[in-house]
């Protein structure tokens, strides 16, 4: 049993983190949303995930801002202008706060999580708009308990390219918990394969990891996958996601300010 | 069954020169040549039994508009990303209010 135990720790440990070795502040990567049919593709929006450092009183964090703006043609349909953003230790990628400020087809909602690691827990705001409430908003807090090494999604996005992936064998996975709309999420993935794909960027060698949602159905199936390329900076070229019908994908348009 | 096939096709037609005109316009392609065969189908049950042919041609003319107007938005269409001064401005104060907040925690973690 203690084998077991020991052989399961080290098959986690394969794929677990590194120091950040993949980005640093100034990086700006820009991704086309779109939805595919049948091989018919429709970019409707575009997803840009910045990085910038940021000195407080305490001391200087890293904030990973990621926007997702609907195409000018979409605006008059359905309009997306979405912020979500994540103050971390810049070197264990510990998250501090995060926000999360969406406006989507006219409808808002804001969250915001203040962590606190000692005590584990998480002060959460959740505010939406509504017309009974004189400030024009309705206001939720909550505090909720986490489990050790719960990050938001933002923040376990990036800290997906700080695992030591060149390390870890095909089948190797890892489990992520992530605080989700109050609720902690796991997220496990899983390397797949090594791929070459052809990506705005060029032809790149990629990890290619599966993404499986457990405790959730938000995710359907077993054929969600993100590309991460196969060097220092272990950028996500490229991104695929099962819906209903036909696929959600993610695909990247420009990378600057790389750290490698 | 030439009248099944005529209202296939017109319902088909029809629904092309919706998607079309939608930013969704790549897809009215699926429509428009299902459109196309029960056009074409009724137009040969039609010649076969000598009745009149105006709804087909109807079928075949919304037909050839949404097509047009599917590949004329497709060579054309820009794909840019509307206003978004408000969501920079949002940003903004965000990280304003961020770095506020942010002052007192202790990050030795």
């Amino acid at each position: 049993m203690k084998h077991f135990f020991i052989l399961l720790a080290l098959s986690f440990s394969v794929l677990t983190s590194a120091q950040n070795n993949a980005f640093k502040g100034g990086e700006n990567l820009t991704f086309t949303a779109g939805y595919s049919m049948s091989g018919l593709m429709t970019d409707f929006a575009e997803v840009t995930m910045a990085t910038s450092d940021v000195k407080t009183k305490s001391g200087t964090l890293l904030r990973l801002k990621t926007k997702a703006t609907t195409y000018s043609k979409w605006d008059n349909f359905f309009k997306i202008r979405d912020l979500y953003e994540s103050y971390v230790n810049p070197k264990t990628l510990t998250p501090y706060l995060y926000k999360r400020d969406i406006n989507e087809g006219g409808h808002y909602k804001f969250v915001k999580y203040n962590f606190n690691h000692k005590t584990r827990t998480v002060k959460s705001l959740i505010r939406k708009k509504s017309k009974n409430f004189a400030s024009g908003f309705w206001d939720k807090n909550e505090t909720v308990k986490i489990s050790s090494g719960t990050k938001d999604i933002v923040t376990t996005i990036y800290h997906l390219r700080t695992l030591d992936i060149k390390k870890a064998s095909v089948g190797d996975s890892d489990t992520f918990q992530v605080l989700f709309d109050n609720k902690e999420m796991r997220f496990r993935f899983t390397y797949a394969a090594k791929e070459t794909i052809n990506t705005a960027l060029g032809k790149k060698e990629c990890y290619k990891l599966r993404i499986n949602l457990i405790n959730n159905n938000a995710l359907k199936g077993n054929d969600n996958f993100v590309w991460l390329t196969a060097d220092e900076n272990k950028i996500p070229v490229y991104a695929k996601f099962k819906v209903a019908i036909g696929s959600g994908e993610l695909k990247i348009k420009s990378a600057t300010g790389l750290k490698n | 069954m030439r009248l099944l096939f005529i209202i296939l096709g017109l319902i088909s037609a029809i629904f092309a020169v919706i998607l079309s005109v939608l930013p969704l316009s790549n897809f009215a392609y699926f429509p428009a040549i299902a459109a196309l065969i029960f056009g074409i189908i009724a137009f040969i049950k039609t010649r076969e039994t000598n009745k009149p042919k105006h709804t087909i041609q109807l079928i075949f003319l919304l037909t050839i508009i949404s097509l047009a107007l599917t590949t004329y938005k497709s060579v054309t269409a820009t794909t840019e990303v509307g206003d978004t001064e408000q969501l920079e401005q949002r940003a903004q104060d965000s990280e304003e209010d961020a770095i506020e907040e942010l002052n007192d925690i202790d990050i030795s973690e």
